[in-house]
Order: C-alpha cells, then structure tokens, then sequence
C-alpha cells in the first residue's frame, strides 16, 4: 500500500514570519497558532541574509481565508514581529528535504543506485555498515513517490525538514523595511 | 495619544555617593536595583504598587534611597496592585506601574495583567526572578513567569544582566504606552538585580523601534474612503469605544457631532466619553444597553466605530449584526479590523488623529428625522424600566435608585468604578456621566474584584476628583484586603455596597435561562461595615428607602475614606437585555 501524502482539509498556507532574534520568541508565534486552534504542519527558522533575522516557515491548512488573514495580522502584532506574509503555494517557490535510512543488511533486497539517481533524484549521503542514508529534496509529491519507491528495502527511519519557501515576488526583503533600518541588524 | 514626538525625559542625575555605586571621578555607575529605579523616575514614574519578597529584595533595598523622589504603596495582594495599577492608569493616562516577586508574586498578579491586555490598559509590571544560574532548576520560588504571561502581555522579556535595564525599561514604557496600550512584563533575574552595571547610567527614553510602529496617523485614502461613506449615508450611527477616551479625542468628537448632526452611542468602555445629555448621544450599546440604540443598530444604513472592537457583549449573534449597514471602523489596532465585523472602510490611526482629519472631509448636516426615531423606544425604555427602577415602593432599595441618588447628589462629575456583575450594569445605565474619564469598569475580562483596588488607583491617579466604587457582596470579599491598603494611605475612597446577598448576574441567567435553579449563588456574608471598622475605615449600613438620601450625603461629606453598604433588592434583574446568543435587535424589555 503506498503511503498517502499527509493532508488535512482546506487550503495549504505557507506563511513567512521574519523577526528579531529573542529567547522565546518562537512560542510567543507559535501559542497564536495554538490558541485558534490551528495545526501547524510544518515550521522551520533559520538566520536569514540579515544578521540577527529570524525567518520562520510555517505551513498551515485552512478552510477560510479570513481566518488566516486574522491570524496573520495576530502575528504582526507581535513585538518583535517585523513583518509577516501570507502565501498561497502558487505564490511561493517551496520545497523540502527529506532523510530515508535503508537496511542493506546481507539478504536484503540490494539497493539500485541508478535508479536512485537518475529516476527520483535522490543521493545516498552516508554509507554505514549495515544502512545507507538517503537524501531526497523536492516537493511533498516527489518525496513521497520516493517514499513509496524505497519502502520495499525496509525504512529504518524517515525524516522529513518541513517546507522552505521564498516568495515569487522579485522584490528583496528590504523593499519591505528600508535599508537604513536593517542596517540596524548589521 | 500625542502626536508628537515624545520629548527625551531629563535624566541628568546629580551623582550621588550611596554604598551602592562606584564612584570614579566623573561617572556613577549603579547595580542593576538603582537602575531600575533610575530607569522609573527618567520616565517620569512617581507612584508604583508593589509587595516585597525574596526575588526583587535588591529593588526593594533600592527604592528605600529614593523614598522622596517616588512613592511605592503597599498593597495586600499583587492583584490589588495589578487593578491599582490599572485605575491608576485608567483615571491619569499615565503608565501604571506593578512590582513584585517571583513565583506566587507573580502569578497573583496574572489576573490584572489579563485584564489590562483586553481592556487596553498601559503598565509595566516589574517582576523578581531567581538568579539566572538557578533558572529552569525549580528553585524556591522560581515559575516560568515568560511562558505564563506571553499570552497576555502586550511584551515580556527577561533581564538577565544589569547593563540591560535601562534599555529594556525604555522599551517597556513604550510599549506600555504607545499605540494600543497594554501591559508589559519585565522579568529581572535576582544577579541582575544585585551586580554592578559595566559602565555608567544612562537613560535614553524609547521612541521608536524598528519592530514595532504603530500607526498614528492615518492613511488619506483611507479618510476619503470613510468620508464618502458618512458623507452619503442617510442613517449613520456613530459608537464611541474606549479608544476615544485612550486617545484623549472627545473634543474633536464633540466637533464631529456636531458638524454631523450623527447620534451616537457609546460602548461600556466608552462611557462618559459623550455627556449622557448631549442632544446626540442616544444611550449604551450591547447587552444590558439602552433599548433603541440596540434595535436601530439593525436599522442604520452606517456604523462608524471609534476605537473600539465589536466585543461579542456588544454584538449578540454577529450574523444578524447591522447586515444592512455599511461600517467606518477607525482603530488604531489594524488586528481588529475586519476581526468580528467587516469593515467597509477601515481607518487604521489614532482615533483623535483620525477625526481630526476626517472633519475637514464631512460635510455638514443634520439627521433630524433619524435622530427623532430614537425618541420613541427611549420613551418605551423609560416609561417601561427606568422610572420603575427609580420610583419604586417595594420594600427594599433598588439599585437603580442609589446609583441615580449619587449621580444627581455628584451631578455626574464624580469618577465612577463599577465592579462585575449586575451593579455594573445598573451603574453603567444609571450613573449619568457629564465629564469625560470618569468611568472605569473591567470590560473586556469581566475581573470581579477589579473596583475596589481600581478605585483606589484612580484616587491615587488623580486625587483632584472624587472617586466612588460600586461594588456587589460578591465581588467586594473578592479584594476586600485592599481595604487596608486604602486606610493606610488615608486617601478618600467611597465605597458603596450593592448587597444583594447574591451573585446577582448569575443568579439572573439561573432564573432567566436555567429555571430558577438557583446553583451555588447565595452568599451568607459577613458584616461589612464592621470588617471596614476593623480596617479602620468608618461606614454604615443603609436598610430604609427613607434613609437613602441622607446615607449618600454622609458618605459624600467624608474626607476619609468610607463604606456604605445598602441593603438592596434581592431577586432584581437588569433589563433591557439581549439574551447571549440573540441578536441586538431581539433586545427583551422583561
Ligand atoms: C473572578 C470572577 N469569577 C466569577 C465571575 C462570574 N460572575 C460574573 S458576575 C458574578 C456575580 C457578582 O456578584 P456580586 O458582586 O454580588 O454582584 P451582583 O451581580 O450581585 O450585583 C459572577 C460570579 C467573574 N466575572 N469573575
Ligand atoms: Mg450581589
């Protein structure tokens, strides 16, 4: 049986949350979410181009638009909140990277590299004594095919990172906050 | 909220030569105590309300040095210094400040904070934490005080070093202050509190940040947009929130008004804001406000709101509110437009920046024929539940009638504290505002036991007017300690009690909603006015109609602070109400 891509109903949100960097701050986000009752499905931070900016990713299904704009603009009113959007996938270039450890213990079903490569354009990254990791970057669809592909050799263990997203808009972040602000942050 | 830029504050001390500071030729350095001390009295800070414990000893040990430069009130709870804070806030548009300890300290003091965040009340509230090397270890006293107020602070942050005071208090207070107030929490880690800043204090008032801009002054086309929609409307209703008193804007609204010929109605928070007899204003919104102001809500073809937030007490059921109506919505919050009620033109500023702006825009008129439509359901209201309630013959007071006694005794110039429940409701319909910022009153939360410490705070806030609590039984043993804060400071708070032996508002839904079964809602109290007498504070309880008057006068003559319990009513409702869940215009007379 190939596994199901995770979905819950409604529409898929990616929002884009940029902040300063503080203890805690990812609770005092993340509670916003918590007390409507909204799941998040996914949530990456890293530093972003500007020393001492967080980027949160947060992906979300809703069924009504309305509620996440409220909910944007809940976020926005947080202190350290610089500034926060709200995408539909077709407004956003997003993908995410995912870990699959495979058994090659001797009887196993041997693993066909090419395949691997060529096909789902996945990489063994780490070779182990008994169990290969495999990295596999793409959309949730691809990575599940993949998923799907790989299952019969025995999964050992299966990570996905969550989506990463940047918008198609050509504009810099700093379109948003002017230069002299940032500068702030240097 | 002003306009202008906030002046730096003058922080240019004398350097002093306390054991406390280093002295080297030209500078003073401080611990992080002084600081946080100095930090206060840069922003202009002359009363804080606090109670002493393990974790803030250092800024207790502090604050002893500068006993002439600010006055710190001991409470008896940390929840009376919350409400204290927040009446004081409330009456002198100052920031009101909290200090505590950690732990139980602390968490006393969640309540007020919670209030304060949904009624929009500026504070900073100083709290002790265990020293950062013992955090995260349960150590005495010690309770993730971050994670418990994220979602009620408007901002919290923990200092953990005493070169972060300074900067983090001149955040504090504006954020407290600025845009929509609301509380802040500092967190100060005990180390932090006792060791030596690395260099000299400095105090650089806060005025802008790069995180955090609220938005004054409104967009032009945003103005437009409104004033085309007030221009063409034929039955415009104008409501007036909390932000119109926040924002210091009932001049300009006067103005408005008048230039507009548009009714108005206020909101709870908005009370006083508009005089009860200006031709314009038509009464109180939501459920237990005036009879035509509800009904006509479904009936105006607009609704501008003035710094409010369409509270579901003012609503009823949102899918049957005001349909037919286009809606202004001027906030200064852009979070609450477009939250329960969809804007038809958001205004997003200062609510006093707003009208200021928005004058010049309309064009003057005059609603005669609207305006009259009011008329008719107040006549219905007055002949059917006002004059009832004031003329009684039952045996016992009513309400109404001692509420209506001090408004006409004050000639509705006094500051009004209303405590929860029925006594507020009638307070709020009864008392007959003529001074703007007079009435204070836990909206948003609903904290019995707000009115007692808030009264006070008030007081303390302005001690120029006269302050007067309406407080039911219940709610009155709910804080009923502060009553030793209040003799102490000797301040003339009056106090009166509602005593209706119930939790009346609950007992009101039991009998309206739950056929009378009356669950848990008798009190068998104690004798009031002994408790005061104990405190040290003179009263007297009032049982006859006849002795009403006179009761009144003797606790309006006081120049110390008094009690006056009455005996009221026991199975009273307050009507007109829309039951929760109906829609404003099924507002019930009975
Ligand atoms: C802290 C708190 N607990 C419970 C309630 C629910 N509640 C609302 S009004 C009320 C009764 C208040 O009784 P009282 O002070 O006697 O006023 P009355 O309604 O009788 O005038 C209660 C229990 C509340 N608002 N706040
Ligand atoms: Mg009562």
């Amino acid at each position: 049986m190939s596994k199901p891509i995770p979905s819950s109903n409604g529409t898929t949100y990616t929002i884009c949350v940029f902040t300063e960097n503080t203890i805690g701050l990812l609770n005092k986000i993340t509670i916003l979410f918590s007390r409507r009752r909204i799941n998040i499905e996914s949530l990456t931070v890293s530093e972003t181009e500007r020393k001492g900016v967080s980027r949160f990713t947060i992906v979300i299904q809703h069924e009504i638009r309305e509620e996440v704009e409220k909910l944007v603009r809940q976020i926005r009113k947080t202190i350290e909140v610089l500034t926060v959007f709200g995408y539909l996938n077709e407004e956003v270039i997003y993908n995410e990277i995912a870990m699959f450890k495979i058994s090659t213990l001797s009887g196993a079903k041997p693993l066909d590299i090419e395949v691997i490569n060529k096909i789902y354009k996945a990489w063994v990254v780490f070779w182990g004594l008994d169990y290969v990791v495999i990295e596999k970057t793409g959309s949730i669809n691809e990575i599940f095919d993949f998923f799907n592909y790989i299952k019969p050799y025995g999964i050992l263990e299966f990570v996905r990172s969550g989506r990463v997203a940047v918008s198609k808009s050509s504009k810099s972040l700093t379109d948003y906050l002017p230069e002299a602000e940032w500068e702030y942050y240097l | 909220m002003d306009l202008k830029e906030q002046q730096g504050a003058d922080v240019s001390f004398n350097s002093d030569s306390q054991d406390y500071t280093v002295q080297t030729p030209e500078q003073v350095v401080l611990n992080g105590s002084h600081a946080v001390i100095r930090s206060l009295l840069a922003e202009g800070v002359e009363t804080i309300f606090g109670y002493p414990g393990g974790a803030i000893m250092p800024v207790y040990d502090a604050i002893y040095d500068y006993q002439d430069k600010i006055s710190h009130i001991l409470v008896r709870h940390e929840q009376g210094a919350g409400h204290a804070a927040e009446g004081y806030a409330r009456l002198s548009g100052k920031v009101g400040v909290c200090l505590v300890t950690s732990g139980p300290g602390a968490t006393n003091l969640v309540t007020a904070i919670a209030d304060a965040i949904i009624d929009s009340t500026p504070m900073v509230c100083i709290i002790g934490q265990v020293a950062k090397h013992l955090l995260g270890t349960d150590a005495f006293q010690e309770t993730d005080v971050m994670g418990v107020t994220m979602p009620i602070t408007k901002w919290n942050y923990q200092i953990t070093s005493a070169d972060e005071v300074p900067g983090i208090m001149a955040k504090a207070f504006y954020i407290a202050k600025s845009g929509r107030p609301g509380p802040v929490l500092i967190d100060i880690t005990k180390n932090a509190q006792n060791e030596m800043m690395s260099g000299p204090f400095e105090y650089k008032p806060c005025s802008s940040m790069v995180s955090y801009r609220p938005r004054l002054v409104p967009k032009q086309e945003q103005l437009e947009k409104a004033a085309a929609l007030i221009n063409s409307a034929k039955k415009p209703f104008l409501f007036v929130g909390h932000g119109v008193q926040i924002s210091g804007a009932e001049e300009i609204l006067l103005k408005f008004l008048q230039k507009t010929g548009i009714p108005c109605a206020s909101t709870l928070l908005g009370l006083s804001s508009v005089a009860v007899d200006h031709p314009l204003y038509m009464g109180w919104l939501g459920m237990h406000g005036n009879y035509g102001t509800n009904v006509l809500t479904n009936q105006c073809d607009l609704i501008i709101g003035v710094g409010l937030r369409f509270d579901d007490r003012v609503t009823g059921d949102v899918s049957r509110y005001a349909k037919q109506a286009k809606i202004v919505h001027i906030e200064i919050d852009p979070a609450e437009i477009d939250k329960i009620v969809k804007a038809d033109a958001p205004v997003v500023g200062d609510a006093k920046a707003a009208l200021e702006m928005l004058l010049p825009l309309v064009e003057p008129a005059s609603h005669t024929e609207w305006v009259a439509e009011f008329a008719k359901y107040a006549e219905m209201e007055d002949r059917l539940i006002t004059q009832p309630e004031l003329s009684a013959n039952s045996e016992k007071i009513k309400m109404a009638e001692v509420i209506r006694g001090l408004s006409d005794k004050t000639e509705g110039q006094a500051v009004v504290v209303a405590d929860v429940g029925q006594h507020q409701m009638m307070t709020a319909r009864y008392y007959q505002f003529k001074h703007p910022n007079s009435f204070i009153t836990s909206g948003g939360l609903g904290t019995m036991g707000y009115a007692l410490p808030a009264a006070f705070g008030a007081k303390v806030g302005d001690p120029e007017r006269d302050v007067y609590a309406f407080i039911g039984d219940g709610c009155f043993q709910m804080t009923i300690q502060e009553l030793g804060t209040i003799a102490q400071s000797g301040l003339p708070v009056k106090i009166i009690i509602l005593n209706n032996n119930f939790l009346g508002m609950v007992r009101q839904w039991q009998q309206l909603f739950h056929e009378k079964r009356y669950s848990f809602v008798e009190l068998q109290n104690p004798d009031f006015i002994t408790i005061a007498k104990g405190f040290g504070i003179d009263g007297h309880t009032c049982v006859k109609r006849e002795d009403l008057s006179q009761s009144l006068d003797k606790l309006i003559a006081s120049d110390k602070p008094y009690v006056l319990e009455v005996l009221v009513e026991k199975e009273e409702n307050v009507f007109p109400m829309v039951p929760s869940g109906a829609c404003v215009s099924d507002i019930r007379l009975q």
